[in-house]
């Protein structure tokens, strides 16, 4: 990280060292390359995140988001010793919430179970006991640009670690939440295991009037990251953000 | 094993979230908690608001005596037997 003399912005750098992604019907890198170019499509009929890499003990309490993080995060700590992991999700538990609401409004008792679980951290409690892992860990819910604040996170975490787990997940809402959440197209996890390096430099400037972009934006990220963009802007209300890839 | 316990072990694995088990996998006689099954504390109560829901038998979370209930999948069946019948 360094902050010029000049004008008062920061600027990140690092490297992706692996990644993975999730969605239904596309879970290899081929799958979601074919993906990036408008040659392949989501498929609903597939929407079971494969994490039988846990014994069936250990996953029952797993909710199809904490599915979804698992199935990119797990590959991508094999073998690398204690990482730190940003973990992202704007939304959350919406369906576990929406259940417990159901719920309430019937005036039946909570699943403790349920309930436990709804909370914006415990993806990262539950990936911290079934991985031993004790590094730090923080969970993000942010808006238009939560992704990026979520670098700014995993760069602090750099300073002190030579690599940070960054899990996106997000789950197509609940039929009660669908009026108002315009920004997940389907469910979708992205994980990626970032490096100290200069293959990706992102820094910021005030909002200009452009255009957010057209879908949701970690899947727009993705587009830009497999097609090598070199540079591409992503317009929030607050802020423009500015990514250049080498 | 009788049909209650039946009863008790499909609703053991419903209300757990017991993928790839079937009821036979589970002996009447055997430990639900520590060593036996594996099952733990958040278990112990999600599967007591299965039962109240499933039975309408309110346990007391506090009562020595429910540990003793919770033992194996006969011991709960003895318990809901006692209630259903009183």
């Amino acid at each position: 990280m360094e902050v010029p003399q000049d004008r008062q912005v920061i600027v990140l750098h690092f490297s992706i060292a692996d990644w993975q992604a999730w969605a239904p019907g596309l879970t290899s890198h081929t799958d979601w390359q074919a993906w990036a170019l408008d040659q392949r499509a989501v498929d609903n009929s597939d929407t079971t995140p494969d994490v039988s890499f846990l014994p069936a003990m250990q996953r029952r309490r797993l909710s199809p988001l904490a599915r979804m993080s698992f199935c990119v995060g797990w590959p991508l700590a094999q073998a690398q010793g204690s990482l730190p992991l940003v973990f992202l999700s704007r939304h959350g538990e919406t369906g576990r919430t929406a259940e417990l609401l159901n719920q309430l409004a019937a005036q039946q008792p909570l699943s403790p179970t349920q309930f436990g679980l709804s909370v914006h951290n415990a993806i990262i409690g539950q990936w911290s006991i079934l991985r031993g892992e004790t590094a730090e860990m923080t969970a993000l819910a942010g808006a238009s640009d939560g992704f990026e604040q979520a670098f700014i996170e995993a760069c602090l975490l750099l300073q002190q670690h030579p690599q940070v787990l960054l899990i996106v997940a997000e789950e197509a809402p609940a039929a009660c939440y669908q009026p108002a959440i315009d920004d997940v197209p389907f469910s979708y996890a992205l994980g990626l295991r970032l490096s100290r390096g200069e293959q990706f430099t992102l820094d910021w400037q005030a909002p200009s009037n452009d255009p957010s972009t057209a879908i949701a934006h970690p899947l727009s990220w993705l587009k830009h990251f497999l097609r090598s963009h070199t540079q591409w802007l992503h317009a929030t209300p607050q802020r423009t953000w500015h990514w250049q890839q080498a | 094993m009788s049909q209650l316990e039946l009863d008790i072990k499909n609703l053991i694995i419903d209300a757990l979230g017991l993928e790839d088990m079937s009821a036979n996998d589970i002996d009447s006689q055997q430990a639900l908690f520590g060593d036996g099954l594996g099952l733990d504390s958040v278990d112990a109560l999600e599967l007591g608001l299965a039962i109240q829901k499933r039975y309408g038998i309110k346990l007391d979370a506090e009562s020595k005596d429910t540990r003793e209930h919770f033992a194996n999948v006969a011991k709960l069946a003895a318990f809901i037997n006692s209630h259903q019948t009183a």
